[in-house]
C-alpha cells in the first residue's frame, strides 16, 4: 500500500483528522497493532457489531465518506466503530485484504459478516443496521 | 477528445500536471480535498454518488459521468449535460496550490484549456491540425473562437489585413550569427531588438499600424528562426513577395513553412513563386477555413540543396 507515502505528504495524518481532534466522535482510531490488537480482542467477547473503517489519508473516496461515518457512529450508539490507517497498521489491512479503499469490514464475535468497499454511504448504513439487528436478537 | 464537439453524447476530458516538488507531485491532485471538488463538481452540474480508491487512483462515479484522479492526471467522462469544460479552469487553480501546473503537452489538452476559458457568448469555435509534408511536429495547429453575434463596427475591416508567419529551420550556419540583412526586411519600420547570450536574438518591427517580428534560436542542431508580419490587400503584390525572399535569403533556411491566415485574400498565392527562385521548392499545401477568423493556407517548403 505504500507506508512511506502519508509521511512525504505533509498532509494532516491520520490522527490530525478532524474526528479525532476537534470533535468527540465515537469512531477510535488505532495507531498501534498492539492496541488494536487488545481492542479487537476485547469485543470478541461480547455479541456488539463492530465496523472497522479502513482508510487512507491521500484518499479521496475516504474524506468523502468521513462525515458520513462519524455521524453513523453517533446514529449507533450500539455499534463500535474503529478506523484504521492501511498505512500506519498496514499488517492488520493486509490480514483483512484490504485492496482498496475506503473497506468497511463489519465484524461480530471475531469473524467477518459483512464488507463494502468504496464510498458508498447508503450500502454502509442498510448494511449496519441490518447487523446491527441481528445482533440485539442474538 | 473531440475538440470542438459540444453536440457530442460523451464527452472525456484528460488533464495533465507537471510539478517540481517530488512531494507534490506524489500524491498530487487526490490531495485535492473532497469539499474543493464537490464544488467543482456543482460548477458542471454532476455529483459524487459513490467512489472508491486504491494506491494509484481515486475514481469517482458521478451523476452522468465518472472523474478519475491520479497524482498528476485528471480524468472525466460525461453524458448528457454535464458542461465539462467548466471543471477546467477550477481544476488548475486547485492544482496550482499544490504546487502543480497544467502541462499542455498536446494541442487536444491546450483546445481545452482554452475552452474552459472563455465565456459561453464566444460559442463559434474550430480546432484543426493541418500537415505538411514534413513530420508531425511540422503541423500547423489552430484554434479560433469567436462570438457569431458580435459585430465589429471601429477600424478597418479585418478582412482589408493579412499575417503572414514563416517558420524556418535548418539554418545556414554562418548567417545564425551574422544575422546580417535583417534589418533591410522592412527599413521604414522602428526596430526594437534584443540579443540574447550566449546566443538568440528577438526583434520587434513597427510601421505605422502593422507590426514584424523576428525570434532566432540559434543552437546547433535545431536551429530555428521564425518571421511573422501584417500585411495589407492594398499593398502592392509584390511587397510580401519580396518581403519572402529577403527572409529566406537572411536566414537560408534547409526547410520552413509558410502559414497565410487572411479574410479572403489570395496573397498566398504568391508565396511559392516568391521563393521558388531562391532553391526553396514547395512540397505541401493545405487550406481551411475558420468562422470569422479567415483562410488558413499553410505550405511547406524544403530547399534544393546543391
Amino acid at each position: 500500500m505504500g507506508s512511506y507515502l502519508s509521511s512525504l505528504l505533509g498532509a494532516p495524518a491520520a490522527d490530525g483528522s478532524p474526528e479525532s481532534s476537534s470533535e468527540p466522535s465515537r469512531v477510535q482510531a488505532f495507531h498501534s497493532t498492539p492496541r488494536w490488537q487488545l481492542h479487537f480482542n476485547k469485543v470478541k467477547d461480547t455479541s456488539q457489531l463492530m465496523v472497522i473503517d479502513f482508510a487512507a489519508s491521500w484518499c479521496g473516496p475516504c474524506r468523502m465518506m468521513e462525515p458520513a461515518v462519524s455521524a453513523m457512529a453517533s446514529k449507533f450508539a450500539d455499534v463500535e466503530f474503529a478506523k484504521i490507517d492501511v498505512d500506519e497498521l498496514s499488517d492488520v489491512a493486509r490480514e483483512f485484504s484490504v485492496q482498496a479503499m475506503p473497506t468497511f469490514v463489519l465484524v461480530k464475535k471475531g469473524k467477518e459478516v459483512d464488507r463494502i468497499v468504496g464510498a458508498k454511504k447508503d450500502e454502509l448504513e442498510r448494511k449496519v443496521q441490518k447487523h446491527r439487528a441481528l445482533m440485539a436478537s442474538s | 477528445m473531440a475538440a470542438s464537439g459540444f453536440e457530442g453524447f460523451e464527452k472525456r476530458l484528460e488533464l495533465h500536471f507537471t510539478g517540481d516538488e517530488p512531494a507534490a507531485v506524489r500524491m498530487g491532485l487526490r490531495r485535492i480535498d473532497f469539499e474543493s471538488l464537490e464544488r467543482v463538481l456543482h460548477e458542471v452540474q454532476c455529483t459524487v454518488v459513490s467512489a472508491v480508491g486504491n494506491a494509484h487512483l481515486d475514481a469517482y462515479v458521478l451523476s452522468e459521468s465518472s472523474l478519475f484522479v491520479y497524482p498528476t492526471k485528471i480524468v472525466i467522462k460525461t453524458c448528457g449535460t454535464t458542461q465539462l469544460l467548466k471543471s477546467v479552469r477550477p481544476l488548475v487553480a486547485h492544482a496550482r496550490d499544490l504546487g502543480l501546473t497544467l502541462c499542455l503537452c498536446s494541442f487536444p489538452e491546450e483546445v481545452a484549456y482554452l475552452e474552459g476559458c472563455l465565456p459561453t457568448n464566444v460559442c463559434s469555435r474550430k480546432a484543426s491540425i493541418m500537415r505538411s509534408h514534413m513530420a508531425a511536429s511540422h503541423s500547423w495547429h489552430v484554434f479560433t473562437a469567436c462570438d457569431p453575434d458580435l459585430v465589429m463596427d471601429k477600424g478597418p475591416a479585418p478582412e482589408d489585413f493579412y499575417t503572414v508567419e514563416m517558420c524556418m529551420t535548418e539554418l545556414d550556419r554562418g548567417q545564425m550569427t551574422a544575422l546580417t540583412g535583417i534589418g533591410e526586411i522592412n527599413p521604414g519600420a522602428l526596430i526594437c531588438d534584443f540579443a540574447f547570450d550566449p546566443c538568440g536574438y528577438s526583434m520587434n518591427g513597427i510601421d505605422g499600424d502593422r507590426y514584424s517580428t523576428i525570434h532566432v534560436t540559434p543552437e546547433e542542431g535545431f536551429s530555428y528562426a521564425s518571421y511573422e508580419c501584417v500585411g495589407s490587400v492594398y499593398d502592392d503584390g509584390d511587397d510580401i513577395a519580396r518581403m519572402l525572399r529577403k527572409v529566406a535569403w537572411v536566414f537560408r533556411p534547409g526547410a520552413m513553412s509558410v502559414s497565410v491566415t487572411s479574410g479572403s485574400s489570395q496573397v498566398w498565392t504568391r508565396v511559392a513563386n516568391a521563393l521558388e527562385p531562391l532553391g526553396l521548392k514547395r512540397r505541401s499545401c493545405a487550406t481551411d477555413q475558420f468562422p470569422e477568423a479567415g483562410t488558413v493556407v499553410f505550405q511547406s517548403f524544403t530547399a534544393r540543396r546543391v
